[in-house]
């Protein structure tokens, strides 16, 4: 079945795509209060050099965030 | 409110990175201490504010968190102090920080002040920064918006600091515009909230209705309830189904959407098109191959700084303790006040002082390093690594830190959310070698191996901090291994814009670093300094006279009187209550290799390691010779000081004639010195930041433990030549 969203994973490098909704409730406080929202424009900028963290510009906010924190942003395809 | 005889609190609060330390570094100066929370035992900076008009308030800089539903131990601090009408940090008044640069994203915590009903003030920080960037603020806006005063402010440039101190005053005296912003509420509690907020006011003595709801919330950690508040908000949250996680993200979302239009109408921001420097800089610092390299290129620069930094500045505080002994020894009495003076007090406040340029040296490149931005690309860049040892990105700072002191790096673990990530950091930060064991190491490392050349003892030397970093990595993944939690762990950071370091922050954190450790640590290195000297210069009824007027009858025919004194100290510290107490542990030490003296040694390093070199020179009796050759230190190089204590050691003999100290018996000492957990300091810090115990307990045990094994271990496997 197709998905109906992507993850930043699935983001190339400086692609771009808007936030439709941050799932797990625990990281969604965390996310949400730090700038993260649904309707937010996120642009993956780089992978972590040993891999499992994302670098990630939200309005101009530069972010550090893991991998599993990343999976809880669902983005528009 | 009035001001007659009570002193006036003001909270600074703001997000992380809003530039809140400046701001509050700008305000008070010097005029700062660090005071301790009581319950949490987490440091507050509290600082004194002097308005034009001559009154006086305390200034609290509270951590900085991004809302009041916390996820690490210093944001649950804003919490905590801001429910608690009754914590003697609860403000009368607060100032709030905001980045006014990205209001947008700095509005959340600022509206839920507001809710809380305390007066308040707005200062949107760093105008200088928006000018730069064509960025147009409307204040009046905000002002008629919230109804609160509303300042535009640069910490860097202090620029309408004194205007902040006047609108500030304006609103503790409250006069009639000023406060007028408490009544008014930002959030409208939803239906479900609004019965939670009901009932919590009907069970307990609580007026605002947002508080209420906090300590529904958080009715689970919340340091200040009785057991019975708990149980009866916990009662309330059951009945009332209330589910916190999800309440906090639709009330943070809710607020967003009511403050993000405001925001819109106040900014006016150019479009900027293309990268910033940032961005460039960050090509570079974390990009997948430079970005390592760059990091331990800088740590390798740290740290020779701190080494050749060392060997400087280390000599000059020797020459000035020379002079004091040489002082107190020309002009006062030969007497047990003046053995005291020379043998007690003045090099305990040697030990004390030769640390403070290296420690002020690393933390001033820590805090360089901190300030323009780049520490929090290390916890990028290291998360991975870290989490594989079963830490935090964030511990790399701690474990960076470690090579400093370990005290201060240990308080810095605050930021880390998750409990084990955080005590695992905190448990194997002392492996790494701190400044403490410069000294030791650059004494056992010749005597370990006389014949080699500079650089293979430079090698050597080098190695022992690799060896310090394994020890803390392995130990880690142990702990990793045997440890749960269900704590969630974050990494959720934010990667703050390059900048040039404010200085003053930088001195100021220096400056109050160095404080600490002198405060701290330099109090019990001196204060074991002092008992070293009871111990050795006491003993049992007249054993000391004994030994010494037995070996001046024996010996003064064959000695220069400079000699026959050298012998007699010896003679008379062996029979005293430090050598009881060593040759009594001698057993335990002797499968690695040691003596009674090197006993004595590890006995008053367990204190403090650096005691280690004092003692050593009391227990060759070279008083004599010791400050003139520490005077002599600061035109040496590094691996040929201490010249005439290392021929002693290298000297000395067991009594089957065996020589002491072989290569066994140097590598033992290195690796124990390396390993063992030999810093009261750090033992008190590790209590405080884990809130018993048990864990400083542990911590000695395991890493004694483990460097008495590995000690002996080298020992029975190297030659003993």
């Amino acid at each position: 079945m197709q998905r109906r969203y992507r993850t930043i994973a699935d983001l190339k490098q400086h692609e771009s795509a808007l936030a439709i909704a941050v799932t797990d409730p625990a990281l969604a406080g965390k996310l949400t209060a730090m700038g993260v929202l649904p309707g937010t424009l996120i642009e993956l900028v780089r992978p972590a050099p040993f891999g499992n963290a994302f670098y990630i510009k939200v309005d101009g906010i530069r972010l550090a965030l893991r991998e599993e924190e990343a999976a809880c942003i669902l983005l528009e395809l | 409110m009035s001001d007659s005889g009570k002193s006036f609190k003001i909270a600074l609060l703001g997000n992380p990175n809003s530039g809140k330390s400046t701001v509050f570094n700008q305000l008070t100066g010097l005029r700062q201490k660090t005071g301790n929370f009581p319950g949490v035992t987490v440091d507050i900076k509290e600082g004194r504010l002097r308005f034009p008009s001559g009154l006086e308030a305390r200034l609290i800089d509270l951590p900085g968190t991004y809302s009041l539903y916390p996820t690490s131990s210093d944001e649950k601090i804003v919490t905590a102090v801001l429910t608690n009408p009754a914590d003697p940090f609860y403000p009368d008044a607060l100032v709030y920080i905001a980045d006014v640069t990205h209001l947008d994203k700095h509005m959340l915590l600022f509206t839920q002040l507001l809710d809380l009903g305390l007066p308040l003030l707005l200062a949107l920080n760093m105008s200088d920064s928006a000018a730069e960037q064509g960025i147009k603020v409307n204040t009046a806006r905000l002002v008629a918006q919230f109804r609160i005063p509303v300042i535009s402010i640069s910490g860097r440039t202090g620029e309408n600091i004194q205007k902040l101190l006047h609108e500030l005053e304006k609103l503790i005296r409250n006069e009639p515009d000023a406060a007028a912003g408490s009544e008014m509420v930002f959030y409208p509690l939803r239906e479900q909230e609004k019965q939670v907020v009901d009932a919590v006011r009907h069970n307990l003595p609580i007026d605002n209705a947002y508080c209420a709801l906090l300590l529904a919330h958080h009715h689970g950690w919340l340091p200040f309830l009785k057991k019975q508040e708990r149980e009866t908000l916990s009662a309330i949250v059951e009945t009332k189904d209330f589910q916190s996680l999800r309440a906090q993200v639709d009330e943070t979302l809710d607020r967003y959407d009511r403050f993000t239009p405001i925001v819109r109408k106040t900014i006016q921001q150019p479009f900027v098109s293309g990268g910033t420097t940032t961005d460039h800089i960050d090509a570079v610092l974390t990009h997948r191959l430079f970005g390592p390299l760059i990091f331990f290129g800088v740590m390798l620069m740290v740290f020779m700084a701190i080494f050749f930094g060392y060997d400087t500045t280390g000599g000059w505080v020797e020459n000035a303790t020379g002079i004091l002994v040489d002082a107190v020894g020309n002009n006062m009495a030969d007497n047990w006040l003046s053995s005291l003076l020379v043998k007690g007090v003045l090099p305990g406040l040697q030990g004390v002082l030769v640390f403070v340029p290296q420690i002020a040296l690393l933390f001033l490149l820590i805090s360089i390093l901190e300030e323009v931005g780049y520490m929090a690309r290390a916890v990028f860049i290291f998360d991975k690594t870290m989490r594989r040892f079963g830490m935090n990105g964030r511990s790399i700072v701690a474990l960076i830190g470690g090579g400093a002191c370990a005290v201060p790096a240990i308080m810095g673990t605050r930021t880390i959310s998750n409990w084990k990530e955080r005590l695992i950091t905190v448990m194997v930060t002392p492996f790494i070698s701190c400044s403490a064991r410069i000294p030791v190491y650059l004494v056992l490392i010749p005597v370990a191996l006389p014949l080699s050349t500079w650089w293979t003892k430079a090698l050597i030397f080098g190695g022992m901090y690799f060896f310090g970093l394994g020890a803390a990595l392995g130990a880690a993944y142990v702990f990793k291994k045997i440890l749960r939690t269900s704590d969630p762990s974050f990494l959720a950071l934010e990667l703050p814009e390059y900048r040039m370091p404010h200085w003053k922050n930088v001195w100021l954190t220096v400056w109050e670093k160095v404080k600490a450790f002198v405060a701290g640590a330099g109090k019990i290195i001196f204060m074991i300094s002092i008992a070293l000297w009871i111990l050795g210069n006491s003993g049992p009824d007249g054993a000391l006279d004994n030994a010494e007027s037995r070996i001046r009858a024996e010996m003064s025919d064959s000695l220069t009187p400079e000699e026959l004194n050298d012998r007699v100290a010896a003679k008379r510290l062996e029979a005293s209550y430090a050598g009881i107490i060593g040759k009594s542990i001698e057993p335990a030490i002797r499968p690695l290799g040691y003596d009674w003296k090197i006993g004595i040694a590890l006995l008053s390093s367990f204190a403090a390691r650096e005691v280690f070199n004092g003692t050593m020179y009391t227990i060759y009796s070279l008083e004599s010779v010791g400050a003139k050759e520490e005077e002599e230190a600061s035109n040496q190089r590094p691996f040929e000081r201490y010249g005439r204590l290392r021929q002693q050691m290298t000297d000395d003999r067991f009594e089957n004639g065996d020589r002491v100290y072989t290569l066994a018996t140097g590598i033992s000492l290195l690796v124990f010195y390396a390993l063992a957990m030999q810093c009261m300091s750090t033992l008190a810090v590790v209590r405080r930041e884990t809130g018993n115990w048990k864990w400083p307990i542990f911590q000695f045990l395991f890493m004694s433990g483990l460097a008495y094994f590995f000690a002996w271990l080298v020992y029975t496997l190297l030659p003993k030549v």
